[in-house]
């Protein structure tokens, strides 16, 4: 791997990000994380409490709706974060007129997109924490964490991002839209894909849909890792499963995302 | 050597309103045989959207071709761009291609390490270009404060960052003040000559083609027309000689007795005047014949030359030829 290449991104986009949005960026974020977090407070609080049916325990494991959406709001907004910024990489580079000197250069995409990926996570991953901090208060739970698990659950999450990412990438470069393609992603993901509530509740068609995003693996990894504290081997099956529709949507997404280079360039021309 | 054969460019674009668009292909570049050799610098010039920039995105390897071959010193460019892109940059006129939110020096750092120059002589050769172009008091500061001018001369210090082989130059000089167009002229010159660089060089000023390339293609409607030095184009448009005269005493009935005279030798001769000037234009060479009219006549010579036509008058010519 040609680590010049990612560590030039890396720094290129750190020293836009923070030329670009300064402080109040940053605070926005976090205040972003504050309402998620206050917006699934509150939803606890004035529809479910004292309503909860038993399969949701029987489902989820736990009765404890609050951290439960909690734990998947955070997780939603760490996806957000990150897909926004590698996905858009491109089409920002493309507005930007750096597109074609960019595409002139003898490098390969991958270092170009994980440099991408590793500022956002910096970034996003200071921004979660402190809205993890602020969530503690509202009451989630880590008393049956099991840091291992939970950390390998971070990097296949990351790992699922950047999936995800890279296919969004693509759809935005060939589309030339981001607002529209990135909206109906994150909506769909956020109502199929276990984020405020079990997929199971889904019907059977929509959750066969959910079963085929790895994100629903990665909210089900990270909710047992930390509110169940369950271990990495009585998870072998998701870990495998998540693991394996991330790879599919990374190889995708490198082959279309070539593809999708070569149209964004025709259309700039024609 | 670079040399494409037959390159086409056809594009697929969507035409007419609404979700149902109609596709229709363009064909923006039909027929296109080139050679850039080493050390040479090779213009191109074209009439009304002629294929230019598409000929020189084809050439970078940013569009593939539709049909034709294009081979980079006996390497197939269309096969192995990945190799093709290590050799070659493209400098285009205007302020795109630069990070407006990085200083000058970081642009050059970044574009150093996707082009995998080493970090041992990277820091040296970004001061060079810096200095180069005029922007080595500049290097700190952040691109968006930049002027027109100074945005396209770190372009230039870009297209540059990887030492190319062949350098594709887009209007280059557009936007510089005749100051720096002049010295990157002399650089363009430098290139070519001193360090062997194959030059492709498109410009809306005909005299900078004129003073810096070796050899000329004229383009026009996707298709070349015409190839040569500019001598052999000028030559090979125009058939016909221009003369100037300036006599010390001029008026109308000089220019009548001249017009009469000078088609006793030539009956296509047309002579008109232009301020103090005589303008005289035949298809053959007469120059002995004016000089000796003007003795016979008594008419006191001041200035008497033949105008060589201009680059720039080729085009207007060529442009007016194919527009018929």
């Amino acid at each position: 791997m040609d680590f010049k290449v990612l560590r030039g991104t890396l720094k290129k986009e750190l020293l836009t990000k923070y030329r670009a949005y300064p402080m109040d960026f940053f605070i926005g974020n976090v205040l972003t994380g504050f309402y998620t977090i206050l917006g699934a407070y509150m939803m606890y609080k004035l529809l479910f409490e004292r309503n909860m049916n038993s399969s949701f325990a029987n489902l989820t494991g736990t009765s404890d709706y609050l951290s439960y959406v909690l734990v998947g709001s955070l997780t939603y907004l760490f996806l957000v974060r990150t897909c926004l910024n590698v996905s858009r990489s491109l089409i920002t580079e493309l507005r930007e007129g750096t597109l074609e000197s960019l595409m002139l250069a003898p490098f390969r995409r991958v270092e170009y997109f994980l440099g991408n990926m590793l500022v956002q996570t910096l970034t996003t991953t200071m921004e979660v924490m402190i809205s993890v901090l602020v969530a503690i208060p509202f009451g989630i739970s880590f008393q049956y964490i099991h840091i291992g698990s939970f950390l390998l659950a971070i990097v296949v999450a990351l790992y699922s991002f950047f999936g995800i990412s890279m296919v969004l990438g693509c759809v935005m470069l060939f589309t030339r839209d981001t607002y529209i393609s990135q909206n109906t992603l994150f909506a769909f993901v956020f109502l199929v894909c276990g984020i405020t509530f079990p997929s199971e509740y889904l019907p059977a068609w929509l959750r066969t849909i959910a079963d085929f995003i790895p994100i629903t693996g990665v909210v089900t990894l990270i909710r047992n890792s930390v509110l169940l504290g369950k271990g990495i081997s009585e998870q072998s099956t998701i870990w495998i499963n998540t693991l394996l529709i991330s790879t599919v949507y990374v190889l995708i997404g490198f082959i279309l995302m070539q593809k999708c280079e070569e149209v964004a360039l025709e259309k700039i021309h024609s | 050597m670079i040399i494409a054969e037959h390159l086409a460019k056809n594009f697929q674009v969507k035409v007419g309103k609404g979700i149902f668009r109609e596709k229709k292909s363009i064909e923006a570049v039909k027929d296109i045989s080139l050679q850039i050799e080493k050390g040479k610098i090779v213009g191109l010039l074209g009439i009304n959207g002629a294929g230019k920039t598409t000929t020189i995105k084809m050439l970078t390897t940013l569009l593939a071709p539709s049909a034709g071959t294009y081979f980079m010193d006996d390497m197939d460019a269309v096969k192995y761009p990945m190799e093709i892109k290590k050799r070659i940059n493209m400098i285009a006129g205007g302020e795109r291609m630069i990070y407006w939110r990085l200083t000058a020096y970081e642009n050059l750092w970044y574009y150093g390490q996707i082009y995998n120059v080493p970090n041992s002589i990277l820091k040296q050769r970004i001061e060079e270009l810096l200095a180069l172009v005029g922007l080595e008091g500049k290097q700190n500061i952040p691109v968006e404060t930049f002027s027109k001018g100074m945005k396209q001369r770190l372009q230039i210090a870009r297209g540059l960052i990887n030492d190319p082989e062949y350098l594709f130059l887009d209007e280059p000089t557009i936007g510089l003040d005749a100051v720096v167009s002049k010295e990157l002229r002399s650089h363009i010159k430098f290139l070519a000559q001193e360090k062997n660089k194959g030059i492709l060089l498109t410009s809306h000023y005909m005299r900078e083609i004129e003073e810096l390339c070796d050899y000329i293609y004229i383009l026009n409607d996707g298709c070349l027309i015409k190839q040569g030095t500019a001598r052999e184009l000028a030559a090979d448009t125009f058939n016909r000689r221009n003369y100037i005269l300036k006599l010390y005493e001029q008026s109308d009935d000089i220019l009548a007795r001249l017009d009469h005279n000078l088609r006793q030798y030539d009956p296509t001769t047309e002579v008109s005047g232009d301020g103090d000037c005589i303008s005289i234009n035949s298809s053959e060479n007469i120059s002995l014949e004016l000089s000796r009219l003007c003795t016979q006549e008594g008419l006191f010579i001041r200035e008497m030359y033949e105008k060589e036509p201009e680059l720039e008058d080729t085009i207007i010519k060529l442009s007016k030829e194919v527009s018929a």
